[in-house]
């Protein structure tokens, strides 16, 4: 049974206003999340997505006074769990390229997962609108190329530029702020 | 050998202090002002006060350079704050505010050129000191980033070059303003050249070291 961004959101607040309990079962909760996070977007031993997935459970415990308690918690969460991603991915010197930014965007997720995809689109709403409508219908709505460009009103190859060049953008802009 | 993930998680929740609502506000407060007053001593160490500080706090000259520093830090600081979130959005809206403190002090500045004979302005826009203001504002704005980088140290940041440049523009602004007890310009001509040149190149060092420096 996935916790709701509701009830994890509770256990944050109590969390912050200082009881311990209700923190231990946040981090419990989050830990299976973020191993599931970390384990579908990396090509890694699961000993190495439960190091990271530590790792992302650290911060967020020693980084938990970044949170704005007027603001949704997974989002915040998922926030964290994405800069640890890249950041592994720059220490492994993996080129952040488009083909790999693809995977990291389109990896398919259970519903509990639906907070990473508010996280992706606040990445995708640095995107002009249609270069954001092309990635996230066949991205994330999982929508063929034909089925996207019908829908949009849009030529077949016009759909296929938008999401190279959104994708390209992205990759740029999220080497520019990490490296 | 690593830790269980249960040993760890337990471990954690051993360690759980209240956090307040402002907690982020207020760690940003502390590293600043701990920074802002090693700027306070090492001005009082090297270049010292103006020797007529008491009689410039009643005049306007003081309180102008003040108040331009002093909006400019504010905005600075709103600007720091919202990125030492991990999910802080893009805030264009931030490039408007600061315009308003630089504009009013242009207007400042053209009334002043209006009110002063030609062949006085460039003494005016030049002063005694134009050739080491700005670097004297970024100088002292140094320990007061280094107090922003211990700040970031429990906050989250992960834009890292906008947060970068964010702390580098609060830490000049800041600093422009402690700068503001030793400096003896008085022209709105001056502060509105040299004061922003030191806070523009504060920030900019902030967005070349952030990425490096702000990691986690």
């Amino acid at each position: 049974m996935r916790a709701s961004e509701d009830e994890l959101k509770a256990l944050m607040i109590k969390g912050l206003d200082g009881d311990a309990l209700a923190h231990q079962a946040l981090l419990g909760a989050l830990a299976p999340l973020l191993r599931a996070f970390f384990g579908r977007r990396l090509r890694q031993t699961p000993a190495e997505v439960e190091d990271l997935m530590q790792e992302a459970l650290i911060a967020i415990h020693t980084r938990r006074m970044s949170y704005d308690r007027g603001r949704p918690f997974t989002s915040w969460a998922y926030s964290i769990a994405r800069y640890k991603l890249f950041d592994h991915l720059r220490r492994r010197r993996v080129d952040l390229s488009i083909e790999g930014l693809e995977e990291l965007i389109g990896a398919p997720g259970f519903e509990a997962e639906s907070a990473a995809a508010i996280d992706v689109e606040s990445l995708l709403e640095l995107l002009p609108p249609k270069q954001r409508r092309a990635i996230r219908a066949t991205k994330l709505e999982g929508l063929s190329v034909a089925e996207t460009a019908r829908a949009a009103g849009m030529s077949e190859s016009d759909v296929k530029v938008s999401v190279h060049r959104g994708l390209r953008a992205l990759a740029q802009r999220l080497k520019d702020e990490l490296t | 050998m690593t830790l269980s993930t249960d040993d760890l998680i337990r471990s954690l929740a051993a360690d759980v202090p209240p956090v307040g609502a402002s907690a982020a506000l207020r760690r940003i407060g502390l590293g600043s002002a701990l920074g802002a007053l090693l700027t306070l001593i090492v001005l009082l160490l090297s270049i010292g006060l103006r020797a007529d500080l008491g009689a410039a706090t009643h005049g306007f000259a003081f309180w102008m350079k003040a108040l331009y520093t002093g909006s400019l830090a504010a905005i600075a600081f709103g600007f720091t704050l919202t990125l030492s979130r991990p999910d802080a959005v893009r805030a264009t809206r931030v490039v408007w505010l600061i315009a308003l403190p630089v504009a009013a002090l242009a207007v400042l500045s053209l009334l002043e050129l209006s009110h002063t004979p030609h062949d006085q302005w460039l003494d005016l826009w030049r002063g005694r000191s134009a050739h080491v203001c700005p670097w004297l504002v970024l100088g002292l704005s140094v320990p007061i980033f280094v107090g922003l980088l211990w700040s970031f140290r429990r906050l989250a940041p992960t834009r890292l070059r906008a947060a970068g440049t964010a702390a580098g523009f609060a830490a000049g602004a800041l600093s422009a303003t402690v700068y503001g007890l030793h400096c003896p310009e008085s022209t709105a001509t001056f502060v509105l050249t040299w004061y922003t040149l030191g806070i523009a190149l504060a920030a900019l060092l902030g967005r070349l070291l952030g990425p490096r420096l702000l990691r986690w």
